[in-house]
């Protein structure tokens, strides 16, 4: 930014030229950098601030993938906000008037455990039959889009649960990178 | 005394020139899709919600960044073809406009990025108070607010961006905030993975592993994309300040131009990494395209 060579105006003993301000692409002109008798390389900050850019990510990247095979920490309070978790990221989003989702939303304290089990237990029988038939990254999406008719009573709630707006980091980490798509499958799913 | 204004060593720093085709082409795509999500979210009504609010948030700034660097390039060019004169006081007050309205962008960013995580995070951990805790009109309060601020804080550090004290606030908000975002994440990143082992539990399952594996893929990216794209020009403000007579610290102002492409190359990968992963969005523009009335 051109602001940044006001700076170095002011600062510099040697003065460029009279005018203090303009406008160029050469914004740094500093006036005479002597490049003679550079001990390392003179794009060594260059070369190190990406390397160490580079080894920052890689090493996040190697935490998180950690943190997947050691246990879970995180279990208190894991139950309830769990299932909720579990119930709203096999749901597509779909827009609905805020008031109804309050009136639900205490109702759906109590029943969605109940409500849970009995849909993993379903989705249990499920699951056996169409493991094979699906890829792999869709397995999990499986598990709550054929949730089986028996469910079908329970359809009035989840539609509920849907308007918790899901967001889409909650979704591609259960999905494949094609993520939103397996959601929303040709046939009429039960909680959709 | 004589000055040489330019030493012509051969271990000279020059300056990298990204080619203006290229500058114009990055600015253009960034600008196109960030408006895109923002005509899609005002058309249709079922993403009148918090979340799309902040990613619109992130889009206006994402868009706000390339429309900086578009104008400044054409501001340049119309100097050096003579229309615009190189010392007036009009050009600096310009300046400082197009200057604050880059510090806007970048804090924008920063900021919307933390609302869509803080916005995530209570998504999942306050999953059936969600609507009670965030309403549309909270959402918007809060967007106002973060807006004034950066807003304000832009205007201030462009107008006193002599003064050493304004450079490190700026340059130690930002680290801050990553380090925010991605506790926030990682957080969201545990419950995640805790809960897909207990669906592996259920049935016989070997997938759970590479789903998490997924997880961790995507949140490397969030967070690495931003940190590419936008650390090299906060270190570049630094060494500006701290060290321009430095040669080290010359050679790597030289690619400025660089890092001023990188951010615009943010701007974007942030609507697909964020925006485009929605279903809702995608069938929006479905019908914006395919279905013109």
């Amino acid at each position: 930014m051109s602001a940044l060579r006001l700076i170095s105006n002011r600062t510099s003993q040697q003065a460029l030229s009279n005018s203090d301000y303009t406008w160029d692409y050469e914004y740094y002109e500093y006036g005479p950098v002597s490049f003679e008798g550079l001990k390392a390389h003179k794009y060594s900050i260059v070369i190190g601030f990406w390397v160490g850019l580079a080894v920052f990510v890689i090493f996040m990247f190697f935490v998180l993938t950690l943190l997947t095979k050691t246990g879970a920490p995180h279990q208190d309070n894991a139950e309830l906000s769990e299932k909720r978790f579990h119930m709203n990221t096999f749901v597509a989003e779909f827009g609905r008037p805020l008031e109804s989702e309050r009136v639900f939303s205490h109702q759906m304290a109590e029943e969605s455990q109940s409500l849970f089990h009995f849909c993993i237990n379903e989705m249990d029988h499920m699951n056996k039959e169409k493991e094979s038939q699906k890829g792999p990254s869709l397995e999990s999406n499986t598990h709550f889009q054929e949730v089986p008719k028996s469910c079908g009573m329970f359809e009035e709630d989840l539609h509920c649960l849907t308007k918790f707006n899901i967001p889409n980091f909650v979704n591609t980490e259960q999905n494949s990178s094609l993520g939103e798509d397996d959601l929303l499958i040709p046939e009429p799913p039960i909680i959709l | 005394e004589n000055i040489s204004n330019f030493s012509l060593n051969i271990t000279d720093c020059t300056q990298v020139v990204v080619p203006e085709e290229v500058f114009f082409t990055v600015a253009a795509a960034g600008i196109l899709e960030n408006l895109l999500i923002l005509i899609a979210v005002v058309r249709n009504k079922n993403l009148h919600l918090p979340m799309y609010f902040f990613i619109c948030s992130l889009a206006i700034s994402d868009m706000l960044g390339s429309l900086y660097k578009t104008l400044e390039n054409i501001f340049i060019i119309l100097c050096k073809m003579g229309y615009l004169t190189r010392h007036g006081d009009f050009e600096k007050k310009l300046d400082d406009a197009m200057d604050s309205m880059f510090i806007l962008s970048l804090l924008g960013s920063i900021f919307s990025l933390l609302a869509i995580a803080a916005d995530r995070y209570i998504t999942i951990f306050y999953a059936l108070r969600y609507h009670n805790i965030m309403t549309l009109r909270r959402a918007l309060v809060i967007l106002a607010i973060i807006w004034a601020f950066c807003a304000g804080s832009s205007i201030a550090i462009a107008l006193f961006s002599y003064e050493a004290a304004t450079v490190i606030p700026f340059t130690i908000l930002f680290p801050l905030m990553m380090f925010f975002i991605l506790c926030l994440y990682v957080h969201m990143f545990l419950l995640a993975r805790s809960h897909a082992k207990k669906i592996a539990s259920l049935p016989s399952s070997t997938v759970h592993h590479r789903t998490n594996m997924k997880g961790a893929i995507t949140l490397t990216i969030f967070l690495g994309v931003f940190l590419c794209c936008w650390a090299p020009f906060v270190l570049h403000i630094l060494l500006a300040r701290f060290c321009p007579h430095n040669p080290y610290c010359a050679c790597y102002m030289s690619i400025f131009h660089v890092n001023g492409t990188l951010i615009m190359c943010n701007a974007i990968i942030n609507p697909i990494i964020f925006a485009f992963r929605s279903p809702e969005l995608w069938s929006t523009f479905k019908k914006m395209f395919y279905c013109p009335r």
